[in-house]
Order: C-alpha cells, then sequence, then structure tokens
C-alpha cells in the first residue's frame, strides 16, 4: 500500500503504523454528563464499514505525523489524506 | 577527585571504506541538534533561524545549507527541524539555543543518530537494495531530505551532493545500520 | 549420445560446448539451452514421474508453465527441487536428476500405482482415509507422502544468499514479447521512466520462437534492435530473468529477479533479488498460454504442446522428434507443421478437428480432417497416436494446439475477474483491472502479431499520456496477423483411456465429471475436490481445458461456469527470496548499549531485550553458574556499591509551555506542581484504565521535561504521546523527541553509590543528601567538564543515582565508574541482579504491568489524581475494577523457607480446593533474594492487602506442584525507604 502523505508525496506503508477509527480523536469530556457512558463508547464501540472509513495512520519511519487516512476497505482505494492535527482542530479539539 | 578524562567513541568513529564506484565514510565530528517551532511562535523561529545562518529554513523534506556552509538546516515537518554541523564538543545545543536566542526549543540530538555518508557513481545502485525512496536524480534533489526506514531501521537520508548521500540512523544500532550498507554496497559490486 | 536432435539455426551459440549431467549421465549442450532444449537435444524424452500414479512423463511445454518437466538441480546443500527444466538455463557443469521414483527413473518401483488408479481417483483420500480417525497422521499420511510427490529439500542450510530491493517507474512493462517491447519503446520514447521485465533470459517472447517477421526482418532480428535500442536510452530498465509475480495495491508490484542461477556457482552474491516496484502506471503484456487436448494417454513423453515443439526448432535448433505428428483445433498448430517441414524435418499428418481446407501448404504432410487423437502408445516415450477412425499412426512427437490462453493471472490479483470471449474460445481480462494496470497483446486477447504490437504502442501512448508525458509520434512496428481461426474442443469424448488435464497434478476429464457426479460442481469446488491447478504450476495449461469440460457436464456456457481467479505468486518464489537477508544474525537489528564493548570484555553474558542487547550478569572465575553471578552482585550492590548500564530505558525530552499540562493528560499523576529540579514517578493509563507504563519524569526547567519510559515500550509509549499531542490536544505548545540513544545512563547504587559519584562528579556540584535530596535531578559535569545529568532515583531501593553522559562517553564512563569504585569494591551488575533487587524492593515491572492490572491491584490508586482528566480516567473508575475483592500486589515467602517459588503459581486459601472457582490471585515474579537467603515472590491476590499474615497454598497444576505461602508487604527490604532517602 501507498499512502500519500499531504506533506511528504506518496510513502510506502511500511513506513506507518495503523491504529485504527479516526473517531478516536472525539474522545469526550471527562466532565460532561454520562462520561462513563460516552468514554465506554469511545473505548469500546466501532463502526465497520464496507466501503469508506476514516482511520488514523502514524507515520513512525517519517515525520511522526498522524494522518487521518480515508480508505475504501473493500477496494483500498485512498481518496484522501489529511494531517490528524488539522482534523482534530476542525472538529473542535482546540482548547 | 578521580583523575580521567572521558574518551568520545562514536560507534562508527573513524571508518572510511572505498568499494568500487563507492565511497562510505562516518563523517568525524557530526553534531545534530534539533529545533522544535513553538505552537504560534513559528515566524518568530525562523526569522530567528534566518538571522543566525544566513539561510531560510527549507520547506518540508527539504535542507539548505547556512550561507557560510557550515551547517545544514533540515526541515523534517512543519514544526520540527535539524541543523546539522560539524562540532567536536559536547556542547551542540547550547550552541545552536544560543546561535538563535532561544526562539526554538532545542534539543541535542548528536549522540542519538550515526552518520554514513555514501558517495560515488554506484551509490544509488547500492541504495536500492534498502531504501523505499525513489533516489532518482529528477525526483531526490541535492538538498532533499527524507526519513523512512531501511532494514527495520529508522533513516534520515539527505542528498547532499550529485552523488552523494548522509544516511543517519540510531547510534545504538549503528553496527547493524553498517552492515546494512555494507551488504548493499557488496552485494551490487 | 551427442545431440542427436540437434539442427541448424536457432539462437543457440554452437561455438561452445556446455557439459551437463542428466542422472548422472554426461551429455551436451550450447549457450542459448536450456536444460529441456538440451535433454531433447540429447534424445531424452523421458524425464520424470508424475505426482500421484508416477506415469512417465516427458516435456509438454518451453517455458514457465510447465507441469510435467520438474527436475532437482545441482548437489549437496545447493539442491533444488521442483525446478522447471524448460526456463533452466544451462551451464558448464550443471547436474540435473529425475524425481519422484523409487529405483531408476526408467524402472520406478512405484509405477504399480499407477494400475492402482481406478481405486485413486478424485476424492479418494477423503473417503477412504476417514477412519480410524487417528490413522490419517500415523499411517495414512506418512505412506502417501512417501509415495506421493515432487522433489526432495536437500535437509541442509541453503547456502545462498539473497536480496531485496526497491524500484520505481512511471510505467512498468511487463513482458517483453512483441507487445511488451512495443509498449517499452512507445513509452521510452516519450523520456517516461519504464522498468521491463521479462522471465526469459532473451528477451523477445514468442518472437524468438516464431518465424514471423517485424519492420521486414525476422522477429528474433526486430527484437535484438528493440532490445538495443532500450538499452541505450537512460531512462528504460531492461530487466531479463526477472518474473513479474504479483499486482498489489497501488501499484506495487513484486519481481524476483534470478541473478545467478544460470551461473556455475553464485561467487559470494545474492542468488536472487526480490524487487518491489512502485510503478505509476503498468502493462501487463504477459503474452499467452497454448493448452493441450485432453485425449486417452495424452501424458506421454512426446506429447508436446504444438507451440513449443516449433519453439525448440526455431529457437534452440533442437527437434523433439524426428516423425513429428500435429493434432490442432486452430490454425495455429498448422503453423508448427509448417515451421518444421521448412526445417526439413518430417511431418507425417495434420490431424484437425475441423472439417476445413488446409491453412497452408506443408511439405510431405498428409492433412486428415475432422478426426482427432483417442489413444497413444509408447510408455516411456510415444511411438504412436490411434485416432477415432481408428486409424494408427506411427510418431515419436505428437504436437498438440487446442488454441492459446491470455495469461491474464496479474489481472486477477485483485479480484478481477476474466470474461470470456467466444470469438477466441479464450477467458480475456475483466474491467476491473488492478488501478494503474492496462492490458496489451494475447494477454489482452489480441493473439496476433500485427494486432499485439500495435497495440503494445497505443496502450502504453495512452498510459504515459495520462502521466502528462507526449507521447513519440512513431508508428507500431509492420507486421502481418497471422491466421488464428479455431475450434472450441477441449476433450476427445471417444477416448475410453484416461485423458489428462492436469498433469502435474494428475488430474483427469474422469476425476472432473466425477467431481460433477458427486456434486461439486462450482469451479471452486472442482478445484478442491479434485486438486486441479493446485500444483506448482497452478494449473497453467490444465485450468480452462476442465472449466470446459465441466461446462459440457452442466450444460452451461464457460461464461456462466466461470473461472477461478489467481493470487500471487505468478511462479514459485523461494523461502529464501521472500527471506532476503533476513536469516540468523541478520534477522533483525541489534541495539547496543554504549557500555556494550567494556561489558564484553568483562565477563558479560548477554540477554535480548527487544533489539538491545544487555547485559545479563558478568560472570567471575569460578562461579559455577549464573545464580552465583547474580546472587554475588545483588549482594554487594546492597553491600557497598553497583553499577548498572540503563542506557535502554527510553527517554523521551518534552518541551513546551504546555508541557506540564501535556504530562498531566498522558499520566495519571499529576505534574504541574512538580518543581524544577526534581524526579517524579509516573504512572499512565491505557484509556480503559488498566496500567500502561510507569517510569520517572525530571522537570530540567519550566518548560523542559525528560522523561523516562520501559525498554519495552519506548517505542509505544512515544507513539501514543504523539497520539495525545496531535490528535487530542492539537493546540498544546508542546513538542517531542526521542533522545534514547542519545545519552549513555548509569545507575549507580548501593550505600556508597554517593562516595563513588563524588570522585566522578565535577566538585562544583553539591552531592550532599541536603544539596541532593531523594529524587532530585540536574544538569552536572563530570570528569573534569563533560556535560552530563544526574537523577537520585532508585530503582533497587538502595541509596542511588542515574548519571547520564551523551552517548559517544558511554564506554568511557563505565570504566570511569569502576575505576572510583575501585576502592569500595564496586561491581557492575546485569538485568538478573536488576530484576533481584526490584523484587525484593517490591517495585512493579513488566510481569505486574501485564495488560490486565489497575492502579488499584498495583496499590497506586492513589496516584489517580481526582483533580484533573488522564487518559483511562474515567473508564478506571468502573465499579468492577474496584470491587472490595480486588486482587492486590503483595509479597510472599514460603513458609518452609528452603522451598523455591514459582512464578504463575496461583493462590488458593487453605481449605479449599485448587479449582478455578476458588483462585485468590497468581504469583507473578519470583527470586531468590541473597540478602534473606530464600525465595521471595510478588503476586496479585483478592484483597491482599487485608491478609498479610495469612499462609496460603501457592499450586501450579502445570509444574504439579504446591506449597504454603505467608502474604508479607511487597518490601521485603527496607521497607520504609530509609536506605534511599540516606
Amino acid at each position: 500500500m501507498i499512502i500519500n502523505h499531504p506533506l511528504l508525496g506518496p510513502r510506502d506503508a511500511a513506513e506507518f503504523i495503523y491504529l485504527g477509527d479516526a473517531s478516536l480523536i472525539d474522545r469526550p469530556d471527562w466532565q460532561d454528563e454520562g462520561a462513563d457512558e460516552k468514554f465506554y463508547e469511545y473505548g469500546y464501540l466501532r463502526d465497520n464499514p464496507a466501503g469508506e472509513h476514516q482511520e488514523l495512520w502514524y507515520h513512525e519511519q517519517g515525520d511522526r505525523s498522524w494522518l487521518v487516512v480515508t480508505r475504501n476497505t473493500l477496494t483500498h482505494e485512498i481518496s484522501k489524506v489529511e494531517l490528524a492535527r488539522d482534523v482534530a482542530r476542525a472538529r473542535g479539539r482546540s482548547k | 577527585m578521580l583523575d580521567f578524562k572521558l574518551v568520545s567513541a562514536p560507534p562508527l568513529a573513524g571508518y572510511d571504506q572505498s568499494f568500487e564506484g563507492v565511497t562510505l565514510r562516518a563523517p568525524a565530528d557530526l553534531a545534530i541538534v534539533s529545533l522544535a517551532l513553538p505552537l504560534g511562535g513559528e515566524a518568530a523561529a525562523e526569522k530567528s533561524v534566518k538571522t543566525a545562518y544566513g539561510a531560510a529554513l527549507p520547506g518540508i523534506g527539504k535542507s539548505a545549507l547556512s550561507k557560510d556552509g557550515s551547517a545544514r538546516l533540515v526541515r523534517l515537518s512543519p514544526d520540527a527541524a535539524f541543523v546539522i554541523f560539524t562540532h567536536a564538543t559536547p556542547d551542540a545545543e547550547p550552541h545552536v539555543a544560543k546561535k538563535i536566542k532561544g526562539a526554538a526549543y532545542t534539543t541535542d540530538q548528536t549522540d542519538v543518530w550515526t552518520g554514513l555518508e555514501i558517495a560515488g557513481p554506484r551509490a544509488r545502485t547500492a541504495l536500492e537494495r534498502i531504501c523505499p525512496i525513489d533516489l532518482h536524480p529528477d525526483s531526490f534533489d541535492v538538498g532533499d531530505a527524507a526519513r523512512t526506514t531501511m532494514e527495520h531501521l529508522g533513516t534520515l537520508i539527505i542528498r547532499t551532493d550529485e552523488d552523494t548521500f548522509l544516511l543517519m540512523s540510531g547510534s545504538s544500532s549503528a553496527k547493524s545500520f553498517l552492515h546494512a550498507v555494507e551488504t548493499s554496497i557488496q552485494n551490487t559490486a | 549420445m551427442t545431440q542427436v536432435n540437434r539442427l541448424t539455426g536457432g539462437q543457440v551459440d554452437r561455438s561452445q560446448v556446455l557439459n551437463f549431467t542428466f542422472n548422472g549421465k554426461a551429455m551436451q549442450g550450447h549457450p542459448g539451452d536450456t536444460l529441456a532444449s538440451a535433454l531433447l537435444a540429447n534424445g531424452q524424452r523421458l524425464v520424470g514421474r508424475s505426482f500421484k500414479y508416477h506415469r512417465p512423463r516427458g516435456i509438454l511445454t518451453s517455458g514457465s508453465e510447465e507441469p510435467n518437466a520438474l527436475v532437482q538441480l545441482r548437489s549437496g546443500a545447493h539442491q533444488e527441487p521442483n525446478t522447471r527444466a524448460t526456463v533452466a538455463e544451462l551451464f558448464d557443469g550443471l547436474s540435473a536428476t529425475s524425481q519422484n521414483h523409487r529405483g531408476s527413473l526408467e524402472h520406478d518401483l512405484m509405477a504399480v500405482t499407477d494400475l492402482m488408479s481406478p481405486f485413486l481417483s478424485a476424492g479418494f483420500y477423503y473417503k477412504t482415509f476417514m477412519w480410524p480417525k487417528a490413522f490419517w497422521e500415523k499411517l495414512y499420511e506418512p505412506a502417501i507422502r512417501k509415495s506421493a510427490g515432487l522433489g526432495r529439500l536437500s535437509m541442509q542450510d541453503d547456502p545462498d544468499s539473497y536480496d531485496k530491493g526497491f524500484l520505481h517507474c512511471d510505467l512498468l512493462v511487463i513482458g517483453a514479447g512483441p507487445a511488451g517491447l512495443s509498449a517499452a519503446l512507445a513509452a521510452g520514447r516519450s523520456g517516461a521512466r519504464v522498468i521491463l521485465a521479462d522471465e526469459d533470459f532473451a528477451p523477445g517472447g514468442r518472437l524468438n520462437a516464431e518465424t514471423l517477421e517485424v519492420d521486414g526482418m525476422s522477429g528474433a532480428d526486430w527484437a535484438a534492435a528493440a532490445i538495443a535500442e532500450l538499452n541505450a536510452m537512460d531512462n528504460v530498465r531492461l530487466m531479463t530473468r526477472t518474473t513479474v509475480y504479483g499486482a498489489y495495491d497501488h501499484g506495487i508490484y513484486g519481481a524476483l529477479e534470478r541473478c545467478t542461477d544460470h551461473l556455475p556457482t553464485s561467487a559470494g552474491k545474492p542468488r536472487q533479488v526480490l524487487w518491489r516496484i512502485y510503478s505509476k502506471r503498468a502493462v501487463l503484456a504477459a503474452g499467452s498460454t497454448e493448452r493441450p487436448i485432453a485425449f486417452g494417454n495424452n501424458d506421454r513423453p512426446g506429447i508436446m504442446l504444438a507451440g513449443a515443439v516449433r519453439t525448440y526448432v526455431n529457437r534452440y535448433g533442437v527437434t523433439p522428434g524426428q516423425q513429428v505428428a500435429v493434432f490442432t483445433n486452430n490454425d495455429d498448430g498448422w503453423r508448427t507443421a509448417a515451421d518444421l517441414a521448412a526445417k526439413g524435418i518430417a511431418v507425417t499428418n495434420i490431424i484437425d478437428t475441423r472439417d476445413a481446407p488446409a491453412v497452408c501448404e506443408v511439405p510431405g504432410a498428409r492433412h486428415i480432417r475432422d478426426a482427432a487423437v483417442m489413444d497413444t502408445v509408447g510408455r516411456k516415450g510415444l511411438k504412436a497416436v490411434t485416432l477415432t477412425s481408428g486409424q494408427v499412426i506411427p510418431t515419436d512427437c505428437l504436437a498438440v494446439s487446442g488454441g492459446w490462453n491470455p495469461n491474464v493471472h496479474l489481472t486477477c490479483h485483485q479480484r478481477g475477474r476474466p470474461t470470456w470471449r467466444e470469438d477466441i474460445n479464450a477467458f480475456v481480462p475483466g474491467g476491473d483491472l488492478p488501478p494503474g494496470m492496462a492490458v496489451a497483446g494475447a494477454a489482452n486477447g489480441s493473439l496476433t502479431l500485427a494486432a499485439a504490437l500495435s497495440e503494445g504502442r497505443n496502450v502504453a501512448n495512452a498510459q504515459i499520456k495520462e502521466l502528462g508525458f507526449t507521447p513519440s509520434r512513431k508508428p507500431a512496428p509492420k507486421a502481418e496477423d497471422e491466421p488464428s481461426n479455431g475450434m472450441a474442443i477441449w476433450h476427445i469424448p471417444e477416448s475410453t483411456k484416461r485423458a489428462w488435464v492436469d498433469q502435474q497434478n494428475d488430474v483427469t476429464v474422469k476425476d472432473i465429471k466425477q467431481s460433477y457426479r458427486e456434486g461439486f460442481r462450482s469451479v471452486e469446488h472442482l478445484k478442491r475436490y479434485t486438486t486441479l491447478g493446485m500444483a506448482t504450476d497452478q494449473g497453467k495449461t490444465a485450468n480452462i481445458p476442465a472449466l470446459a469440460i465441466m461446462a459440457n457436464c452442466t450444460g452451461k456456457s464457460l461464461q456462466d461456469t466461470g473461472t477461478t481467479i489467481f493470487r500471487p505468486p505468478y511462479t514459485p518464489i523461494p523461502m529464501g527470496a521472500l527471506a532476503g537477508r533476513a536469516r540468523g544474525q541478520d534477522f533483525r537489528p541489534f541495539r547496543l548499549t554504549p557500555s556494550h564493548d567494556w561489558a564484553s570484555k568483562n565477563g558479560a553474558t548477554f540477554v535480548e531485550v527487544g533489539n538491545w542487547l544487555r547485559a545479563q550478569w558478568f560472570a567471575r572465575p569460578g562461579e559455577q553458574g549464573w545464580r552465583d553471578s547474580v546472587d554475588r552482585e545483588a549482594l554487594m550492590t546492597r553491600g557497598s556499591v553497583g553499577i548498572c548500564d540503563v542506557t535502554t530505558l527510553g527517554k523521551i525530552d518534552i518541551q513546551g509551555k504546555d508541557a506540564a499540562d501535556f504530562l498531566n493528560v498522558v499520566y495519571a499523576n499529576a505534574f504541574g506542581k512538580l518543581p524544577v529540579g526534581k524526579v517524579r514517578y509516573g504512572l499512565m493509563l491505557r484509556e480503559d484504565g488498566i496500567c500502561y507504563d510507569d517510569g520517572t519524569t525530571a522537570r530540567m526547567s519550566e518548560n523542559h521535561f525528560v522523561m523516562t519510559t520501559t525498554t519495552a515500550n519506548a517505542v509505544l509509549v512515544f507513539r501514543r504521546m504523539e497520539f495525545v499531542r496531535q490528535c487530542l490536544c492539537p493546540d498544546m505548545d508542546v513538542h517531542l523527541i526521542s533522545t534514547t540513544d542519545g545519552w549513555a545512563q548509569f545507575a549507580v547504587a548501593g550505600p556508597n553509590a554517593r562516595n563513588l559519584l563524588r570522585k566522578v562528579v565535577d566538585e562544583a556540584h553539591d552531592l550532599s543528601n541536603e544539596g541532593f535530596p531523594f529524587m532530585a535531578c540536574g544538569e552536572v559535569t563530570v570528569c573534569g567538564g563533560t556535560p552530563a545529568r544526574l537523577f537520585r532515583i532508585s530503582f533497587s531501593g538502595e541509596l542511588a543515582y542515574e548519571v547520564a553522559v551523551p552517548a559517544r562517553y558511554g564506554n568511557s564512563m563505565i570504566e570511569a565508574l569502576m575505576k572510583a569504585g575501585e576502592e569500595y569494591n564496586a561491581v557492575p551488575y546485569g538485568t538478573e541482579a536488576l530484576g533481584v533487587m526490584r523484587i525484593e524492593k517490591g517495585h512493579a515491572a513488566g510481569n505486574e504491568l501485564n495488560g490486565q492490572t489497575t492502579a488499584l491491584n498495583l496499590g497506586l490508586n492513589g496516584m489517580v489524581s481526582s483533580k484533573k482528566d488522564c487518559i483511562g480516567k474515567t473508564l478506571a473508575a468502573r465499579p468492577e475494577m474496584n470491587r472490595d475483592d480486588a486482587i492486590r500486589l503483595v509479597g510472599f515467602r514460603p513458609v518452609d523457607r528452603s522451598v523455591k517459588l514459582i512464578a504463575g503459581s496461583h493462590f488458593i486459601t487453605k481449605g479449599d480446593d485448587a479449582t478455578m472457582a476458588n483462585d485468590q490471585g497468581w504469583m507473578t515474579s519470583v527470586a531468590y533474594s541473597p540478602s534473606l537467603g530464600h525465595s521471595i515472590g510478588l503476586g496479585f491476590i483478592k484483597r491482599g492487602h487485608e491478609r498479610k499474615g495469612e499462609i496460603v497454598r501457592a499450586v501450579s497444576p502445570i509444574h504439579e506442584t504446591e506449597m504454603e505461602v505467608e502474604i508479607v508487604s511487597a518490601h521485603f527490604i527496607d521497607p520504609e525507604g530509609e536506605r534511599l532517602r540516606a
């Protein structure tokens, strides 16, 4: 596989480590009401789509950036690669 | 007080070998200091680096020589860069911190890495066996830099000249790294 | 016997003679020969015995699709079984032997299995060897394995070396036949970076085997000119002897280059190189494979594919027979007849299944229309064939053509399904090709020369145009399309004798019909029930005829019957090539600590810890075993002072205005108020509340921390911290960089630790207990000015420090420490003594932080700060993880002090049965404590903190042991911590 790194261009997947669903960015607030339930869902429940999937990859043997890769689980086609930091900010994780 | 002077012995110190069409050597006194650009202070840090080195911090995946040619600035990611230069004493980090007036967070990386310079017309042929990065002269310009993995070892590769590459890998695995590069040269001889 | 079948012409170098042996018999050939062509030149038709029935077999093909002519090459450790004689290049001194026979090839004692064939049909094993069940492994399988099979392994280590590599191109052209050469020329002329790979040693594909003309030259001459032009282009890399064996995701292709297989020895160079090719686009020009027709006894040596027969004649200057007959259902078979006749070889009959006029004039040959071969004679070599009419034709070589199958294999590697083309009676690539791939020439069903040449050019031009190159205007090479009509006929139903479909796995028409009758009718079932296409040739010549026979049975069309698809590799890849350099010492890299050289010289035994080699203990003369050394090291450390290289602990440099806030997120305990110049123990949880890692973090300045992690988790912790930094806290000003390799770090432990260090640390630095108390840290200089870091932390429980110097000084530093320690009898200690002392002190390590235990279990629940969030905080609060009867970490000692505790033992309350239901916990770590003089252990037991003094049973059903142990404090040594604060 090749991941087209948004800053570095196409790189072999061997340079990356896979983590999983990009919903891991959406960590609940510990002081929210029902935080325990939210953390349970955050920690244990994942969608398993046959098709487009947003997932986290870490460029460990590269620039150490976390990426959000949109990959089709049926074809392995990668349609989008973003810096996870940008995605996190867009999802309101700025403090 | 013990009368004992510590002896500096980097893992590949003094290594220098010639093969047909390739030379391989460990550059002496290679010092590396990392720069981390403070969040919100990136512009100030870049300005300070430019003032200190007479060269702008290059784009990601590129390197640039300082105006006097004594230091190479390598941009690794949006907020991280290396300054690579020749410096014998173990005070590279304060040296750089002073030079850039503390405008970036600095960490001494000198002893984290081991450097090998591979040069010559057959350098690319040898590196083909371990380097997944495309080193074709049109794809990897002089000054280009990439972090990747070679024989399971994280490696920073910088094209420093027409047929010359500086390879940097972890100092604890220096012997395995040297073996990987030497084997590649021998296998392609 | 010297090359009785050698002709003139062809592409072999007759000026040189190569000597080789087959089953010990001396033979000769020439450069340019394959082993198969040389065997045929020497009149050797019988080459091996079949897999199941031990039928005598010869050479069917002239390429990598060969099912029969499998031989063992070379001898001794270099021996390699199951190599195809049709692709093995001849070299001087080559020795080859035949496979799968007991006794000689000519008189195989196992040939009796052929007589048993009525009992050995498809599904035989499944039905017969069911009962009794135990007999399969002990009796049936060994017996079958002995009688069936292919070649033998040498049973020695592979003496050759292998390598891997990475290549990049704009366009990868797979196959250097007419379509591939035309494609590579077109792309090369445009300036695109091209890799052209071909499995053969002589590029040109069928051009070398045919007498067809291109651009007014012989095909072979045109191919040579094309190769010369390509070789002159800097942007083209021509790789011969290179099989592109797999099409992987995103334009990555796997290729195997055979570098030295054609040489007598590899002379220390890698024998083969496994390439990973990164391509932006690819053209598959893999050509096509001829298929046989199934008729009675169609597997005799001397029965060959028609295209192969003319390959041997045209390319190698060898005739496979003296009196040749052709059996064909299409026009192409006629070219074999014509080419052979032109060389003066007697072609006696052309048997065509079609009731149609002659395709061309073949002098001396009788054309038999609307006819078919139904049986043959000649057990070890063909003597005659019998037609359905009953006519018997004497012949020593029958050239059979059942039409050509496009080599669609690589188009299927990402689950593409070929589609049936009725007009050419063949499957062609379907629409769903691997992204970036296009197919040209015979592989695409364009089976004639002119079509292949122009399609190669056009497809390549279209591919590189998409990449932004301007295609050259040069037209495709000129050639004529040869006649290529054919008839769909797959087997001869009049045959009463066994008719082979898959010759390598001995699958017959009868087996396929039986599979149909027994209900295994889908192609996937057919394959698995009969083992059709599952041999090393993957059914390249067998699959399509078999599918057609099944389609006949079911009455379905071939399109509806469908085909199985293909996986990599296209041809077999040696395990050695897949392993590459990763063998023995080179299996993985080693990491050495900075004092490794010193340790080697001072008696260290090393242990692998991840990739690290760490000193496990330092043996001294006279010590009887490791325990002697370890006990001594621990005692001497506790008695005076010991030194241990702890460089392998992960070190992470953390800087930024928000560094303290960041640490509060990743650590369970709070770091915001840690003063500059102090170290704190830190505990990390996983998000599910389980303990993850621990270590110490030192605050070097307001915004600068230095963290240590466990050796094992160094990489994982760094990765997780980057996750927190980038994904969870994207706007914190915090920066991480690993400095693990940068610092040589030594623990100096024991009552004389300060005294020793006082001689090494420069005098300006205050080391007094007041000036540098427990958990202090700071930058110092050592040995007259060398920068260093000093941390007053203790894993052993003794007065202890860790001192770090730039790694380049590491080997020198341990010498300095040892020299300074001479007067205190300082001892170096390894990981075993380290482990003993941490158990004595009750510190948790990997055995306790095992991915199942919580802070509460470890007795560290007080550390989880209630004032702030941290990873794992919320889920750690789940009630089930905080039960009153949760297991707790405590110490254990045997009631009978002479007994040795056993790690992994489970605790049972006295009086209870040793059952799962009564399980109270388990022993995690044990050691012999030289200080206490008996075995001690750490472990988890329910409510352990409330049960000190209780005697329980420690039961290990695995070791069949049971003993009484007393629950005690985990702190066996200095429970009040007086020593480390001294």
